[in-house]
């Protein structure tokens, strides 16, 4: 019951956060994504309440475990774009494939000489 | 999300959203087997086996997006709860400061303006150029962000889960070679370039490296998120 009481909580935190953000986000005519404002939200939340992170926590959880599912509908769409994929093919490989590898390197390289005075 | 929830209470709702959610469970077991593999991302793996149910029942993708909406707007609270990692990680962040965020500005900045340079170099539509600007990133902030600035989201989608595995295959080959071998920085490289499946990998590289990809992943889809649109409302 405790349970039941707590998730309620947290699906009513992480609402809030989302219509907050969105309904900033449309008022206001900002340029910045809504859901982005209710995540900022939330945080400022969690700062104000800190008593909240358990109850936001049996939400927020099981979402972001398995939040690969809920892009299933999105990535099915691609296939409208296949022709675009298709003739820019080898620009798209590049892109992906090489510059992740050469950033990947670049940002450890910075990140592990940044750090090593501060290791915990 | 009243639409979305009148949506999943018709039949076709109903059987649509239990054969994703069982084509998912049934990835998730595949990822295991392979232990936990980046190429056998679930993500790869249900959308392969929900297209050839909707090719077998000769569905169309447009119909089917319609009768699972609910999940696709699960999409918007997901990127609420991201600031939870956030939170739990506050003490790391204070620990390492400025540190920590000019490392994953690095990795933040490169990355996309690496891989947006290829496209613009090689000659593709803009549509493509801009879409790859948000790769970097986790996918429901990268969707949110290319919807923004003129992007195509569900390819934002395959470009982010791409480049995600991309790099988590490549990580170790890539670490051994630049000898970087503290698992803080290890942990935020993954992070920021190859966000949530890279920190997946980062999960069997052991804690620390977790927590700072987490970190990574967070930070930089954050900053990315706000300063994409901002920047493309100014100039435009």
């Amino acid at each position: 019951m405790l349970q039941l009481k707590n998730t309620f909580i947290g699906v009513f935190a992480i609402l809030f956060a989302y219509y907050g953000g969105v309904f900033l986000s449309a008022s206001l005519g900002l340029p910045i994504p809504g859901p982005l404002l209710g995540l900022v939200i939330l945080l400022s939340l969690l700062f104000a309440f800190p008593n909240i992170e358990t109850h936001t926590t049996l939400v927020a959880q099981p979402l972001l475990k398995h939040m690969s599912v809920l892009f299933v509908p999105a990535v099915l769409g691609v296939g409208m774009y296949w022709s675009d994929i298709e003739a820019n093919a080898v620009a798209l490989i590049l892109a992906i494939g090489g510059t992740t590898a050469l950033s990947l390197g670049l940002t450890a390289w910075v990140a592990n000489k940044l750090m090593k005075k501060k290791s915990m | 999300m009243i639409d979305a929830i009148l949506n999943t209470f018709t039949v076709s709702g109903l059987i649509w959203l239990s054969v994703t959610l069982c084509c998912y469970a049934i990835s998730v077991k595949v990822n295991l087997f392979f232990n936990g593999h980046p190429a056998s991302h679930p993500l790869v793996i249900t959308v392969s086996l929900v297209g050839l149910a909707l090719l077998l029942s000769n569905m169309s993708v447009p119909q089917y997006q319609q009768s699972v909406s609910l999940l696709h707007w699960l999409l918007g609270p997901v990127t609420v709860a991201l600031a939870l990692p956030i939170f739990k990680q506050w003490q790391k962040l204070r620990h390492y400061g400025w540190r920590l965020f000019a490392s994953i500005a690095v990795g933040g900045v490169l990355a996309p303006l690496l891989a947006w340079f290829t496209l613009y170099a090689l000659g593709s539509p803009v549509a493509l150029q801009l879409t790859m600007l948000a790769k970097s990133i986790t996918t429901p902030l990268a969707m949110e962000a290319t919807a923004q600035i003129g992007g195509i989201p569900a390819l934002a989608a395959v470009f982010v889960i791409t480049t995600g595995i991309v790099g988590a295959v490549v990580s170790n080959s890539v670490f051994l070679l630049c000898q970087v071998k503290s698992p803080e920085a290890q942990g935020i490289a993954l992070g920021t370039v190859a966000h949530a499946v890279g920190t997946a990998k980062a999960i069997h590289m052991g804690e620390e490296v977790t927590a700072m990809a987490t970190l990574g992943l967070c930070i930089n889809g954050l900053f990315t998120a706000f300063i994409l649109p901002l920047m493309f409302s100014i100039v435009l």
